[in-house]
């Protein structure tokens, strides 16, 4: 750490200072420079993560965002509760970035616990938001649920997708919180869909 | 919710004057007080919309109107005078954003809701003068801008710069803003012109889940998405010289930089946490409310009391966040100018939070009594004389700063003795949403937005396009409409108007 050389002063600490930072140290690299869109090849299967080819298909897309005042409601569906869920999960983080610029280079397994259906999804996406905002900064292009225990509430998921990267994902909207307002799952035999209101 | 026809709820509602509502008891069950709204002719058509949309049997989705969340409030334990709804008032989660409400904190039964603060804990405004004047920051601008772009990291997935350790986390959390002075950050003079003075001494780390501050520490210093923003402005109209004068302001054209940002994923977290905790409370002390959204906890109930002091942990982490960002918007400017934030007179006029619950001594009914205010999309405005506003404000009132949207005015308001009464120093805090994100996606682009703020002489700089359209001025309510509201309802004076010249945003 030492002075900018393009200033004489340390601005950090108006008079005597301790310790300055240089301020050159804060310019970032230049953001917008994506790279070039490739969906067709998907670049997989490093030293670490090993994926079969099941794996790697891409699921289709089955869900919306619908009007809120503030925030956005995501509605999903399924032929299951399971893929509706699945959906949800994928539709918050198609919110965060393009998901098409998203690879599938890694995966983390994440479990959920609730007391009722509802707050089970409520923790299941709270979970998967947890790994977005912190290590291993995870933005999920897929996500697939291994168990779905409706009786006991309990979800074993496993999201695939890559580290968040400013220079290589665009950015979109930050999702905040989830929340239980107006939160619905509807599981029938004709129709399984949840409704959820993410806090933007 | 109670389903009536749109005719049928009319009936509970009663004009008081041309500026203000009220909702009578009944209109939502169990209402304790009664629901008051403040709102000119042009925004009471929205409010109003928004209740007729309601109304429409078969709805399935859907969400409360912002009427129906003032009433529930209402209706929760312990609440005094009134639940009160704000010019800017919408729909939110469980309160509605722009709703007020106090509890008796010598009740037993009354509560604290994590709801009437809302996820972004001390979400605030934060302005700071210069000398500069538009003459000589217009050329400069792009510049500028861009300097303010690469020093602030802004949108989804940025990470902040300010070296931190888990450590200095809880330092930081603890001390709030004295932890930015200690570590260089700010200047002395900045605490004096915050609220709390920047630091809520009631905040306790230990209360905080290991999730949020996992979240929190790579955060710290970051503005965010959403309608958070940094903005360089010029005064463009002074109502109150005199007023205007004590804050710094000398002339139009005068050249500010307004910050708008809040606790980030800490305070997310925390509020998630909470919610989770009393659901349990609810069940356990059987307190019924109306929305399975305001879930709430008795105040001197563990939750409670919990919740209390990890809100004020994030209430200083957002502090030690706007102060990183103070930092780096005088490192801009010092940059672009050659000389130091010092001579640049780069002072704070003020801090206000807009997403907070504070114990406040208020009269009710001609007696003193100590409240837990909750205030969500809302702003402390104190009158003169109060005995906790800086010596500077003594004889203005308290500043309140009123930020706009992307493009449009932002304006500094006074507090005064008529708005301690009516709402317990309550005021607008912004101009609130009008269209949904998905509808402003479907009917902007974001070209257009961004031609017509080129036209305008704005330099914008955003991390993410769909943000502009989510973002537009069109997609709000107007602000103008909104502090005229305050100004004409006595809650808050008119003070000073601000006009955008560069925006950053997440």
């Amino acid at each position: 750490m030492k002075n900018c050389p393009a200033l004489s002063y340390c601005f950090l600490h108006m008079r005597n200072c301790r310790s300055t930072p240089c301020c050159c140290l804060l310019i970032r690299r230049h953001r917008n420079t994506y790279p070039s869109l490739n969906t067709s090849t998907m670049s997989l299967a490093t030293a670490q993560y090993e994926f079969t080819d099941e794996e790697t298909q891409l699921p289709p897309i089955k869900y919306e965002y619908l009007d809120h005042t503030a925030d956005v409601q995501l509605h999903a569906w399924g032929d299951s509760l399971q893929e509706a869920f699945e959906q949800c999960a994928m539709a918050m983080f198609a919110y965060m970035t393009d998901i098409e610029y998203v690879d599938l280079q890694e995966a983390h397994k994440i479990e959920a616990q609730g007391d009722d259906l509802e707050s089970l999804l409520f923790h299941f996406l709270d979970e998967f938001l947890f790994l977005f905002s912190c290590e291993p900064f995870l933005i999920a292009r897929k996500v697939k649920i291994i168990e779905f225990d409706s009786e006991n509430f309990r979800i074993v998921a496993k999201g695939y997708g890559e580290k968040f990267d400013l220079s290589k994902h665009p950015q979109g909207t930050e999702v905040k919180a989830i929340t239980y307002s107006n939160l619905q799952v509807h599981d029938k035999e004709e129709s399984h869909e949840v409704f959820v209101i993410i806090d933007i | 919710m109670v389903v009536r026809d749109y005719n049928d709820e009319l009936k509970y509602l009663e004009r008081i004057d041309a500026n203000s509502w009220r909702i009578k008891k009944g209109f939502q069950p169990n209402m304790n007080v009664e629901g008051v709204f403040y709102v000119n002719s042009a925004l009471e058509k929205l409010m109003f919309d928004e209740l007729r949309n309601a109304c429409r049997p078969g709805m399935v989705g859907g969400f409360l109107p912002g009427m129906k969340q003032i009433a529930n409030v209402a209706a929760l334990p312990g609440i005094v005078h009134r639940s009160i709804g704000l010019p800017d008032v919408h729909s939110g989660y469980g309160f509605a954003i722009g709703n007020m409400a106090a509890f008796d904190m010598n009740d037993p039964l009354s509560i604290v809701s994590p709801g009437g603060v809302g996820f972004d804990i001390n979400c605030g405004v934060r302005l700071l003068r210069t000398n500069l004047f538009e003459k000589d920051v217009q050329p400069v601008k792009e510049q500028l801008a861009q300097s303010m772009f690469d020093h602030i990291p802004v949108g989804v997935g940025s990470k902040g710069i300010i070296p931190m350790t888990a450590t200095n986390l809880e330092e930081a959390l603890e001390m709030g803003m004295d932890w930015s002075l200690r570590e260089g950050y700010i200047w002395a003079e900045d605490k004096e012109h915050c609220e709390e003075y920047g630091r809520m001494l009631n905040a306790d780390p230990s209360k905080v889940s290991m999730r949020a501050k996992k979240r929190g520490l790579p955060q710290l210093g970051t503005l965010g998405a959403g309608n958070h923003y940094a903005e360089i402005q010029v005064v463009d109209e002074i109502y109150d010289k005199w007023a205007a004068s004590k804050m710094g302001i000398e002339d139009k054209g005068q050249v500010c930089v307004m910050i708008h940002s809040g606790s980030r994923g800490f305070g997310h977290q925390v509020a998630t946490d909470a919610l989770v905790q009393m659901e349990k409370a609810m069940k356990r002390d059987n307190i019924e409310t109306n929305d399975r959204q305001l879930a709430c906890a008795r105040i001197n109930s563990q939750e409670g009391q919990d919740y209390l002091k990890a809100m004020a942990a994030a209430a200083n982490f957002a502090w030690v966040n706007r102060s990183s960002m103070t930092f780096l918007s005088r490192q801009a400017f010092a940059k672009q100018f050659h000389m130091t934030p010092d001579d640049l007179d780069m002072h704070v006029i003020y801090d206000v939070s807009h997403n907070i619950a504070k114990v406040e001594e208020h009269v009710v009914d001609g007696k003193q009594k100590t409240l837990l205010v909750h205030r969500k999309g809302s702003t402390r405005a104190f009158p003169p004389h109060h005995p906790l506003i800086p010596v500077d404000y003594q004889l203005t009132g308290q500043p309140v700063l009123i930020g706009g949207t992307m493009g449009t005015c932002s304006y500094v308001l006074t507090g005064t003795e008529q708005g301690m009464q009516q709402t317990f120093g309550s005021t607008c805090h912004g101009a609130g949403r009008a269209l949904s994100r998905a509808k402003s996606r479907r009917n902007l682009e974001y070209t257009d937005v961004l031609n017509k703020l080129q036209q305008q002489g704005i330099a914008i700089r955003v991390a993410s396009l769909k943000l502009v359209m989510e973002e537009a001025p069109e997609s709000y309510k107007n602000v103008t409409d909104v502090v005229d509201t305050c100004h004409a309802a006595g809650i808050s004076k008119k003070c000073i108007k601000l006009r955008p010249i560069a925006v950053i945003k997440g």
